[in-house]
């Protein structure tokens, strides 16, 4: 193996953002630590084929987001919601309403983003790659990923935005 | 999309519009919601919990894992010279007192690394549906193959077995499929792990089978002459007893 990649170091190192990363998308505990430890194990056995350390992030972000895309199994627990084009012109909520959130509220709201979204949201919160990581991460363009992005969090807004509505008059 | 406090602030595709921001007051009022938002939103990400002792079960399964790869290489004269001089090493290792494995010894390790194993990524060196075969093939592989199966077992179909590592000594890894339909591509349901009593420091008893659900399965241990059994599958407490009359 390359020198600086040894195997508990890097566990150290990333084990908390993988394990975050697979939560955002499977949004369990047991299934996220299946992801997170099936991820190292790949480190471990194909790891050593890695030479540039530079690449070790981007390497294990992509291999758990592949080894999400081939166990996944299509569940519907959450209903997908049918929205229009997003509207980019101001926040859909309000940044006190955000601050008021907690992570379950958002987690269960990107649930109901559409899946292709999902991890590219994940990425954009979760982590600082750069938007050139996260395309490798997924295998997809840049471009694809910027649209993504910016598609999923008007979708997640809007989510939240209803939720939080709907909660309102619940009140009421 | 711009993310506030990373470097997309340095990012030369937002730096003209970051200038427009700062001439702009109504710009700059929409942009600083903006950028509330997303950390907020940032903020609730980042509060995902790890759950505690995560990093030491990798740290500690990679262990096995390396033991499964190792002998799956292709030995060579010097590899083999290696191997006996370590056996030699470790054997006089075990043979003094208070000598210990890093990892605990114990039931609850076991079962968790075996159903992690099988929930992760997991192999069968034999896929067949004859259970003589099956015996055959773990006693080649100086693996447990004299256990006993219960009359329920016996008559569930076998879809193969494999090989694992515990402490050392081999596991019996025996496959059988419940008969209910499974995803595509997977062929088993039901999987019970026989290993040596000696590598356990609290082997069940051989009275009355523990009961334990292990990450999102149902496990069923017991001991019976010199093996521990742990059964295993998808379900509640009541399936997996009938699998043990």
């Amino acid at each position: 193996m390359a020198p600086g990649l040894d195997f508990e170091g890097i566990v150290t190192r990333y084990y908390e953002s993988l394990y975050q990363f697979a939560y955002s998308l499977t949004r369990t505990e047991a299934d996220a630590c299946d992801l997170t430890q099936e991820t190292f194990y790949v480190w471990a056995t194909k790891g050593h084929q890695l030479r540039d350390v530079t690449k070790v992030k981007t390497w294990l972000f992509t291999t758990l987001h592949r080894q999400f895309l081939e166990s996944r199994r299509r569940q519907t627990r959450f209903p997908h919601h049918e929205l229009e084009a997003v509207d980019y012109e101001l926040p859909v909520i309000s940044p006190q309403t955000a601050s008021g959130l907690d992570a379950a509220q958002v987690l269960r709201a990107l649930a109901q983003v559409d899946e292709v979204f999902q991890a590219p949201v994940a990425l954009f919160y979760l982590e600082d790659c750069a938007y050139k990581d996260i395309a490798e991460i997924l295998g997809v363009p840049m471009g694809t990923v910027k649209s993504r992005i910016a598609r999923g969090i008007g979708q997640l807004q809007k989510i939240l935005a209803e939720d939080i509505s709907a909660a309102d008059q619940t009140k009421n | 999309m711009y993310r506030p406090g990373t470097a997309d602030a340095n990012d030369a595709e937002f730096a003209e519009a970051l200038a427009l921001v700062r001439q702009d007051s109504a710009l700059r009022d929409w942009f600083e919601a903006h950028c509330a938002v997303q950390q907020a939103l940032r903020a609730r990400f980042k509060e995902i919990v790890v759950p505690e002792g995560l990093k030491e079960q990798i740290i500690s399964e990679r262990r096995s894992w390396t033991l499964r790869q190792r002998w799956k290489r292709p030995v060579t004269l010097v590899a083999v010279a290696a191997v006996i001089a370590l056996f030699i090493a470790v054997a006089a290792l075990w043979l003094q007192p208070g000598a210990v494995s890093e990892d605990k010894a114990n039931l609850a390790t076991f079962r968790s690394r075996m159903i992690s194993t099988v929930r992760r990524q997991y192999t069968m060196t034999l896929e067949t549906n004859d259970l003589n075969q099956i015996r055959t093939h773990l006693a080649q592989n100086d693996s447990p193959a004299d256990y006993v199966l219960t009359k329920m077992l016996d008559k569930t179909p076998v879809t193969g077995c494999g090989v694992l590592g515990w402490q050392g000594k081999p596991v019996s890894m025996v496959c059988f499929h419940s008969g209910k339909p499974l995803p595509p591509g997977e062929k088993t349901d039901i999987f019970l792990f026989v290993v040596d009593r000696n590598t356990l420091s609290d082997a069940p008893s051989d009275l009355a089978p523990q009961i334990a659900y292990v990450n999102k399965l149902v496990t069923a241990s017991w001991t019976q002459g010199q093996r521990v059994y742990v059964l295993a599958t998808e379900g509640d407490e009541a399936l997996i007893r009938q699998y043990l009359n």
